[in-house]
């Protein structure tokens, strides 16, 4: 008696785990290294948010293509150290097909390893402009433009707005902060604008004073920032309003967020973000799956009733990867990072429905298209203000 | 050389430099009186604008309640670390205390995401913004009365260990425990009296920051420019940390003003480096110091 209940133990163990392992194979597994805590944790939350709620909604309608996805992801709190860990981890463990990164660091330092990999592609938080590089960096890719190509939107549509403008630049003394200033002074020339100051704040920085001085000075129509998330861009907005400029503010995608424009009160009125995604909250539906998305958001975070454009990142990036994979999977190939990658490459006027605020095309690893999108604080939200700027 | 410039850019500094020179005055009372070096100190900062923050902005407090409300807050909470924290590990390596310190640090982050969520605040305006001209100078008003404020509770600190007795018997057990303690000075009484006293002086200097350069639960690393000040002023010496906290003020804002941001960090450890190769204990300190 007792072999034979033995004996049935095993033969449902082993059926148990047959059946577990089946379903494993149909699952396709994406990885992440989140920034759910740490300085910016109140970004990467809502990130991750958008990227679980995205693979959550797509599990309940069926998946890609029938395949299930799973989700596997780490917190590292934006440490590269910890980030690198958690990637070999997820890798040894369940070798994704997709990886969401969590900082410039880690993408460029992690790229040889990424390289070796038997199959993933990275995208992640970074618009860090080298990730363009297509010939060093095989196996990532950038949701959005540079931010050479975001800067380079924002002066285009200087340009366009008053020719010749008096421009300056503001931006920290870091990594993402230096990225695209040598980019955009050859834009700025390119496009006729008169670039008459450059400065470069301390990461931090909370007197910014002697910086409204020198803009003071040089009276500029537009001033662009670049390299902040936090402070201290409404401190410079209300100074030079104080002193009655009329200057117009411009800032790139993690400088436009509503988390801390919309708190600058009435001198934030008017701040022109760049933008290749559409916000949350718009006046007017841009699409259906905006609409789905929102719908799906209040479902299972009646709580939320708003999200910031984090969040909306989170989504988006979910939905790009899926896409390669849909259509991977439709044109009957396997998938092979080579195969989605040339699918990634082909991508060429997606209308995602509304979630992107431009048809998505991917040049040069990246989507080198966005729209300006204007501040209204009153109503507290951002709208669209130009059609769509590419960048060739 | 733009000599408008040179003034306007110094005085922000100056005024920049008075708000550091409160803070160091908070470190530098409690390490004078404990000798605990408190690497918790741009939390305690952070903690108390979030305390001014609740009064002010969610309960609507009016300014005269809510500011002291927000700096006597900051005092209690440091009287509560001492309390609680601090004085169990009486006898302890420094290097422990220090740890702990630093512990103390994550743990008042951590509590500010809990209670305040992590995202970007906006301080409720007590500032003035209507800009000020002396003449052709201009002087940003917010930056000018945080720096009046500052240099008033400064005067009010220095007059108080100047003349009542509790200044007294903190500066008795900076000198000499033991002779304090066998005087009738109760000395773990004036330690957590340092506490409070220092933690005050933060809180309000946390607040005044703040309130120009906003506030989220990291906002804490703005201490950094602090510590620089108190080595370089004396770590023991309240004077030190006075002149050091205008000199670094003004060095930083001019080296800004004239050369870019990403020389200020430059500029400002170069001094340090220099101050501590010339006077090993800081400009103002006492030779005897234990370092670390």
């Amino acid at each position: 008696m007792k072999k034979m209940l033995a004996g049935l133990a095993v033969a449902l163990l082993s059926l148990a785990l047959c059946f577990s392992s089946a379903l494993a194979e149909d699952e396709i597994v994406f990885g992440e290294t989140a920034l759910i805590t740490g300085v910016f944790g109140f970004a990467g939350g809502e990130l991750h948010e958008g990227i679980v709620d995205y693979f959550n909604y797509t599990n309940e309608n069926g998946g890609i293509r029938g395949h299930k996805i799973k989700h596997v992801f780490e917190d590292c709190g934006y440490k590269v150290d910890c980030s690198v860990a958690a990637f070999k981890k997820i890798q040894a463990e369940y070798k994704p097909l997709f990886y969401s990164g969590d900082s410039t660091g880690f993408m460029k330092a992690i790229n040889p390893e990424l390289k070796a990999t038997e199959n993933t592609l990275m995208s992640g938080v970074s618009y860090a402009t080298n990730l363009t590089d297509a010939a060093t960096y095989t196996r990532s890719f950038i949701i959005g433009p540079s931010y050479s190509d975001q800067m380079a939107i924002l002066l285009t549509h200087a340009a366009n707005e008053q020719p010749g403008a008096k421009i300056a630049i503001v931006h920290s003394d870091s990594g993402f902060g230096n990225d695209p200033i040598k980019a955009a002074k050859v834009k700025a020339k390119e496009l006729g604008l008169d670039l008459v100051e450059v400065i470069t704040t301390k990461s931090g920085s909370v007197d910014v004073t002697t910086d409204v001085l020198k803009l003071r000075r040089k009276n500029p129509d537009y001033v662009l920032f670049h390299g902040y998330v936090l402070t201290p861009i409404n401190e410079f907005m209300q100074q030079m309003r104080d002193l009655g400029l009329k200057t117009k503010f411009m800032g790139t995608y993690w400088s436009s967020s509503e988390l801390m424009i919309m708190k600058g009160g009435p001198s934030a009125d008017g701040y022109l973000g760049v933008m290749h995604l559409n916000y949350f909250d718009m006046e007017k539906s841009p699409g259906k799956e905006w609409d789905a998305m929102r719908a799906y958001n209040l479902k299972v975070h009646p709580d939320k009733a708003s999200r910031p454009n984090f969040y909306m990142f989170g989504w988006f990036q979910g939905m790009v990867w899926a896409e390669a994979i849909g259509r991977t999977l439709d044109a009957g190939k396997p998938l092979t990072a080579e195969n989605l990658r040339a699918t990634i490459n082909a991508i060429e006027n997606w209308d995602t429905g509304g979630i992107a605020s431009v048809p998505v095309t991917f040049r040069n690893n990246s989507i080198p298209v966005g729209r300006i999108f204007r501040a209204n604080i009153a109503k507290g939200r951002y709208e669209p203000v130009s059609e769509t700027i590419t960048i060739n | 050389m733009d000599w408008l410039f040179f003034i306007e850019s110094s005085l922000a500094g100056l005024c920049t430099g008075a708000i550091y020179a409160l803070v160091a005055l908070g470190f530098v009372i409690i390490y004078k009186a404990t000798k605990v070096i408190n690497f918790a100190i741009g939390e305690i900062m952070m903690i108390s604008a979030y305390f001014f923050l609740t009064f002010a902005g969610i309960f609507a407090w009016p300014l005269w309640l809510a500011l002291p409300a927000a700096v006597v807050s900051g005092g209690l909470l440091g009287g509560l670390t001492e309390k609680t924290i601090i004085r169990p590990m009486l006898g302890e390596s420094p290097i422990s205390v220090i740890m702990v310190t630093i512990g103390l640090s994550n743990i008042l982050v951590g509590t500010a995401q809990i209670i305040w969520g992590g995202g970007p605040q906006v301080l409720p305006g007590f500032l003035p913004r209507q800009p000020i001209f002396l003449g052709e100078i201009y002087v940003s008003s917010k930056i000018a009365f945080s720096a009046l404020i500052a240099v008033a509770m400064l005067i009010c600190y220095l007059l108080y260990f100047r003349f009542s007795r509790g200044g007294v018997a903190l500066r008795a057990t900076a000198s000499d425990q033991a002779a304090s303690f066998s005087m009738g000075i109760s000395v773990p009484r004036v330690f957590n009296f340092a506490w409070i006293f220092g933690c005050m002086a933060t809180a309000l200097a946390g607040i005044l920051f703040s309130a120009s350069g906003g506030l989220s639960p990291h906002s804490g690393g703005m201490a950094l420019a602090i510590l620089v000040v108190v080595i370089f002023g004396g770590l023991d010496s309240i004077l030190g940390a006075l002149v050091g906290g205008l000199i670094i003020g003004w060095l930083e804002t001019i080296v800004g003003a004239f050369w870019g941001g990403e020389y200020k960090m430059l500029a400002i450890f170069t001094l340090l480096t220099l101050i501590l190769v010339i006077k090993p204990y800081g400009l103002f300190g006492t030779k005897e110091i234990e370092r670390l």
